[in-house]
């Protein structure tokens, strides 16, 4: 009961490193959510979003750093902050023998609700994920996408303040996706704080308020999109793909004013421009410099081409 | 207390949503005890009119494993409904196999001692009398539970230790699939009962004893350890709920809920005990309605089916907080129950046992278990089976503490 008085932030975070035996995972990540914003945590396999999230959620304890949920501790026997909290993990996590009707009945029994109320929720939280035709069919007969749907949904169900969720659409068809981001936009309008971790940038840019890019436990950047998308540069950035030669391309790129070299490894390269002028007179170098190039392409800054400057990867698995 | 309830409540669906399961474990001991009883026609019988078995042994070995063996028709005991003769060459067994009335010709083959101590895999040849029928049946049930004791042993006698922790620590023993076989098999001839008949080995003295009462009631005396059986077969699979949710992450969603790894554990445990009380319950009602079983009194059947139910679920508890994988509890829970089960007397009374086993057969849940059921069966009350139950209450209780412990640690770590 450590100034649990609910008027801190719905979730801080503060510099939490965890370790699985000699791998670090979570490497001091701190952030803060605040009610009815959706907070990403975007960053490629492995790079700690699930880690992160267990240690919000309780099940793993930071080796340092601090939890604080509504301004109180996150791990310890209360239980009063897990209550108010609703967990959607990354697998699929149902029993494939009730319905999903039953499953979601039992998950709110376990949250406390009962009688008409479990009712109610049940029912809203089926409504939610457009499952209500399929409410008495068994889990393990649904579909992968509707087992996804039903896994959100029971975390809905006991209306938590605070939501995380472990990449909600992994393997679901792009309507369903939008279906779901749907939904978890609307919670937020609600009021609820999010927690978001994804792999996929579109989706991030898409739903997300604030966002951090994790990497090897570590957050690389945080701040809103368009805070984000400033720190690559106003401008576009060239991509291409072919015989690429780091050395070479640094020279190169430093003989075009406002060009940057950006990465550059396994067969592609990016840069920044810093305004049309500049993205030309990349273009113009690149094609004198008589390159084996197999693909060109300009494009908007994004997420995508800022995690490439950060970690000199591209973010895909 | 409301969320042990609501956990025990969903297991409980769960398995009235698929009971084949649980079907399944309490088939095997009904099937083997109506086997039984067609093949005794029922209650009573002649013990003293019991065949003897009468087999012959060529001896290729002559090694002191293979002299073991053809020492036990020296025990006074065994003499009685043993017959065992040896003869010198593959030709005159055969010969006198057609000839007299031999059951079978048991062959131990050339370095069959060094092979065994060794660990190597050795087969025993069994040449069955093809002109009778039960005998030769008896033969080779008695050459494969021989065998398997003997694997067991060799097992036991060259390790030390460090196999049974690499089977825990989840690479399995290079022969996993061969345990695996051995168990799949153990199970399946439980289950193709016919054969199992053990009749020239039933305890003489009780017999006799109660002879001019109508006889030896043979299937009192094997259905006890039938149901004994069924519970732990029962109980292991059931606990293997545990490290399903574990592995389907339902378990680890279930902590995120606000309540406490004990709980989580303790419900898992009830939910165990409450299908294994069902499958008791079941089995006793078999035992009456087709055997003719008389339990006696409510009280005292009430009083040790709760501490049976209760000492066979704290055994799978302890079983599988020890274990990695729910492949690794089914096939150890296997060993274990054949294991307790032949120790403990199950299938041939303590008795016939070496004198040495029988401190070891004291070990073994299964003689307490079916020794209560067996003294009720045979008309004992509160006062003749309460040292089983005092035994009992303890294994239940030290088996039920240690693994609810274990387990709860095991999850707070988050290894579940
Ligand atoms: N149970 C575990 N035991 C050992 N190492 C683990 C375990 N879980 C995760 N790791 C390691 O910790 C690091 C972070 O893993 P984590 O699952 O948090 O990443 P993630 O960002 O969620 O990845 P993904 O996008 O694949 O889900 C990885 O290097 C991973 O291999
Ligand atoms: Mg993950």
């Amino acid at each position: 009961m450590t100034a649990n008085d609910g008027k801190g932030p719905p979730l801080r975070v503060g510099e939490v490193r965890f370790s699985y035996g000699k791998t670090r995972a979570v490497d001091g990540v701190s952030f803060e959510v605040a009610a009815g914003e959706i907070f990403g945590l975007l960053g490629p396999n492995g790079a700690g979003k699930t880690t992160t999230i267990s240690m919000i959620s309780g099940l793993l304890t930071p080796e340092s750093g601090q939890v604080l949920i509504f301004g109180g501790e996150a791990s310890g026997a209360s239980g009063a902050a897990r209550a108010r909290m609703g967990v959607v993990p990354q697998e699929v996590a149902l029993y494939d023998e009730l319905s999903a009707a039953e499953n979601l009945r039992f998950w709110g029994q376990l949250y406390g609700l009962r009688g008409a109320a479990l009712q109610d929720a049940v029912r809203q939280a089926l409504g939610l994920v457009g499952l209500t035709d399929r409410r008495n069919e068994k889990v393990g007969k649904l579909s992968g996408g509707l087992k996804r749907r039903l896994n959100l949904a029971v975390g809905l169900v006991h209306g938590p303040a605070l939501l995380l969720l472990d990449e909600p659409t992994v393997g679901i068809d792009p309507q369903a996706r939008l279906h779901i981001l749907e939904v978890v936009r609307d919670q937020a309008k609600a009021g609820c704080a999010v927690l978001y971790t994804s792999h996929y940038l579109e989706e991030a840019e898409q739903i997300c308020d604030r966002l951090a890019i994790v990497d090897h436990g570590r957050v690389l950047a945080a701040g809103t999109v368009a805070e984000l998308r400033r720190l690559v540069g106003e401008g576009p950035v060239v991509q291409l793909r072919g015989e690429v030669d780091a050395d070479r391309l640094k020279a190169l790129a430093g003989r075009c004013p406002g060009v940057g070299l950006l990465s550059c490894a396994d067969g592609t390269a990016s840069f920044s421009a810093r305004d049309a002028a500049a993205c030309s007179g990349l273009v113009r170098e690149l094609f004198q410099a008589g390159l084996k190039l197999e693909d060109l392409r300009v494009q908007e800054p994004n997420l995508q081409s800022l995690f490439l400057k950060l970690t000199g990867r591209e973010l895909r698995d | 207390m409301r969320a042990i309830l609501i956990l025990t409540l969903k297991d409980l669906r769960r398995r009235l949503a698929d009971p084949a399961g649980l079907l399944l474990n309490l088939a095997i001991p009904l099937v083997m005890g109506a086997m039984m009883y067609l093949a005794f026609g029922g209650r009573g019988g002649d013990t003293n009119a019991a065949p003897v078995l009468r087999i012959l042994v060529l001896d290729l070995d002559q090694g002191p494993v293979a002299r073991a063996i053809t020492g036990a028709s020296g025990n006074p005991e065994a003499a009685r409904r043993l017959d065992m003769r040896l003869v010198q060459s593959r030709e005159e067994g055969l010969r006198r196999l057609r000839e007299e009335e031999f059951a079978a010709l048991l062959v131990l083959p050339e370095g069959f001692s060094k092979a065994l101590l060794d660990r190597r895999q050795v087969e025993l040849e069994l040449l069955k009398n093809p002109a009778q029928t039960v005998m030769p049946i008896v033969a080779q049930q008695i050459t494969e539970v021989l065998s398997l004791y003997l694997s067991i042993g060799a097992r036991i006698v060259g390790d030390d230790g460090a196999r049974i922790r690499v089977l825990f620590e989840g690479e399995g023993w290079t022969d996993a699939a061969g345990i695996a076989a051995l168990i799949t098999s153990l199970r399946d001839r439980v289950i193709d009962m016919r054969d199992l008949l053990f009749p020239p080995l039933i305890e003489v003295e009780k017999t006799s004893a109660k002879k001019d009462t109508g006889g030896f009631d043979l299937i009192a005396w094997l259905f006890p350890g039938m149901v004994m059986m069924g519970l732990l077969f029962t109980s292991v699979s059931q606990m293997g709920d545990l490290l399903r949710e574990s592995q389907q992450g339902t378990l680890r969603r279930q902590l995120t809920a606000p309540l406490g790894a004990a709980q989580v554990v303790m419900a898992k445990v009830l939910s165990v005990a409450i299908v294994v009380a069902i499958a008791f319950c079941l089995l006793v009602a078999a035992g009456r309605l087709a055997f003719r079983i008389h339990w006696g009194a409510l009280g005292p059947l009430a009083a040790t089916g709760a501490l049976v139910v209760l000492a066979a679920t704290g055994f799978a508890a302890l079983l599988f907080s020890l274990v990695r994988t729910e492949r690794q509890g089914d096939a150890l829970g296997g060993i274990l129950t054949m294991l307790m089960s032949l120790l403990g007397g199950t299938f041939f009374p303590i008795e016939a046992l070496p004198a040495w086993m029988e401190p070891l057969s004291k070990l073994m849940l299964s003689r307490w278990g079916h020794g209560a059921l067996r003294i009720l069966a045979e008309g004992g009350g509160w006062e003749a089976v309460s040292g089983h139950l005092a035994v009992l209450a303890g294994i239940a209780l030290v088996c039920t503490a240690l693994g609810v412990a274990f387990l709860g640690r095991r999850h707070l770590r988050g290894a579940l």
